[in-house]
């Protein structure tokens, strides 16, 4: 039998200080940030650039389908 | 994660241990002299694989589950059968790519190589034009470079330029992105020089531990930058680890990506051009675990016990700062082979960001300084102890002061 290779233990990246944290404590090592809190406004906030993003992509797409061809 | 190139091991390549990329030395004879140099190239070896040797390697490579194979020199274009091995790993269903100098990989050869189905040609530029022909050893080898980088966008193959970050280079890089991503480099790897080979005869081009301080947020930089101007900067396994600029310089697609240890002997392997089988390309002779000439590919691969050391190791292996690092278990000590060249052995890495930034934080940093040379073989190494000293001490050019912690 082939012996399994070495899988590392994940960490966690705190959205407060950008820093990898490991998955023990409930609080980022670094900053005290509540990492669960913190992920839970990153993933609002990441809906919300996402929503933007798609409204801003599909205005320029129905702008692009109805302009007019160049002057001249 | 369909979008990852095949080289990249995930998880499920790591706990089954599939060697999915290969770092082949085809030749060591080479045509630039780089004071860097980790295995000291120039002439070839006297016994290098033959032709049907290394055909037969390719199948068995394959056989094994790799996906990608890289190939060094030396100057791998110096070998005549090179284009017959590109064709080969091609046809075995593998991906191939080249590292080279570029001092003499004109049109011809790049068509021909395009034509055996090279898939992307790294090309070796560790700065400006004056430093780079002075640390490559050889004038005009840097517009050789930038002239083989144009070649091979024009011959629709992936441009990858790959940089030594030490001494010379470092307060060069902005610039050099400039020119690299004028010249169609879609890809920057870069690497900090190691002390192997060449490299521990000029200590002077050496970074210190506390140089990351700097560098760090520079890379970062960069690979903002160069994002947004189209090229994808990859730091070496040899750079990190951890701290604020983790996630900028790892991630991939996901902001999660971060280090996970040094997976030689468990992803990849190394090749030397006489058929010696090592856990990583740049490691020295204890991690050879043997030759394909004596054993079968898989039977190494398997078997052998100095490419074990990686999934074998514990936190208790470690020793000094990185024993008690707050990353020991995830990190390991960062690259193997920065430490081996460092200390003859592994598992204390001073070449940390967060350690460095740690250090810092006491008012301290780390310094290197030689005391013993390497003895002018491949991939050999001197040994170096560890200075701590309070953070902003005048360098004091070669002197040991009383205080060295070898142990770090």
């Amino acid at each position: 039998m082939v012996e399994q290779g070495r899988v590392a233990p994940e960490l966690r990246l705190c959205r407060g200080c950008r820093q990898f944290v490991r998955l023990d404590r409930a609080d980022c090592f670094f900053c005290g940030g509540d990492l669960d809190a913190l992920e839970a406004d990153y993933e609002e906030r990441l809906a919300a650039v996402q929503e933007a993003a798609d409204a801003l992509r599909e205005a320029i797409a129905q702008r692009t389908t109805v302009a007019p061809g160049p002057p001249g | 994660m369909n979008d990852l190139p095949v080289r990249y091991a995930g998880v499920e390549d790591s706990a089954n241990r599939v060697p999915v990329s290969i770092v082949w030395e085809i030749t060591l004879a080479c045509d630039l002299a780089c004071q860097h140099c980790g295995s000291r190239a120039g002439r070839r070896r006297r016994d290098e694989l033959s032709t049907a040797e290394a055909l037969d390697l390719i199948a068995q490579m394959a056989e094994l589950g790799t996906r990608d194979v890289g190939l060094i020199g030396g100057e791998a274009y110096l070998r005549k059968d090179w284009l017959e091995i590109v064709a080969a790993v091609r046809a075995a269903g593998m991906e191939c790519g080249l590292q080279s100098g570029g001092r003499n990989l004109n049109d011809d050869r790049l068509a021909k190589a395009a034509a055996a189905g090279l898939q992307g040609v790294g090309l070796s530029i560790d700065g400006l034009r004056e430093v780079h022909d002075e640390v490559r050893g050889v004038p005009g080898s840097f517009d050789l470079a930038l002239a083989a980088l144009r070649g091979v966008r024009a011959h629709g193959m992936v441009a990858t330029v790959n940089t030594q970050i030490n001494t010379r280079s470092m307060p060069q890089l902005r610039e050099l992105m400039d020119i690299i991503i004028e010249a169609g480099a879609t890809n920057w790897q870069l690497a900090i020089t190691v002390a192997m080979g060449n490299a521990a005869d000029h200590p002077e081009l050496l970074l210190q531990p506390w140089q990351l301080l700097e560098l760090m947020p520079l890379l970062a930089e960069l690979s903002l930058e160069g994002r947004e101007r189209g090229l994808f900067l990859q730091p070496a396994n040899n750079i990190g680890y951890f701290g604020p600029y983790e996630t900028v310089l790892r991630n991939v697609i996901e902001d999660e990506i971060h280090w996970h240890g040094c997976n030689a002997g468990d992803t990849i392997f190394g090749i030397e051009a006489d058929g010696t089988i090592k856990s990583c390309p740049g490691l020295p002779s204890p991690y050879a675990g043997g030759n394909i000439r004596d054993k079968s590919l898989r039977e190494i691969w398997e078997h052998s016990e100095p490419l074990a050391f990686t999934r074998r190791r514990t936190v208790d292996d470690l020793w000094g700062y990185c024993r008690t690092c707050y990353y020991a278990e995830v990190c390991m000590a960062g690259c193997t082979w920065t430490s081996h060249a460092l200390f003859g052995r592994p598992g204390n890495n001073p070449m940390c960001h967060y350690r460095a930034l740690e250090m810092d934080k006491q008012g301290l940093r780390e310094r290197l300084v030689k005391v013993k040379d390497a003895g002018g073989l491949p991939f050999d190494h001197g040994e170096f102890a560890l200075v701590v000293e309070p953070a902003g001490t005048q360098m004091a050019a070669e002197r040991v002061p009383d205080r060295i912690l070898v142990n770090g």
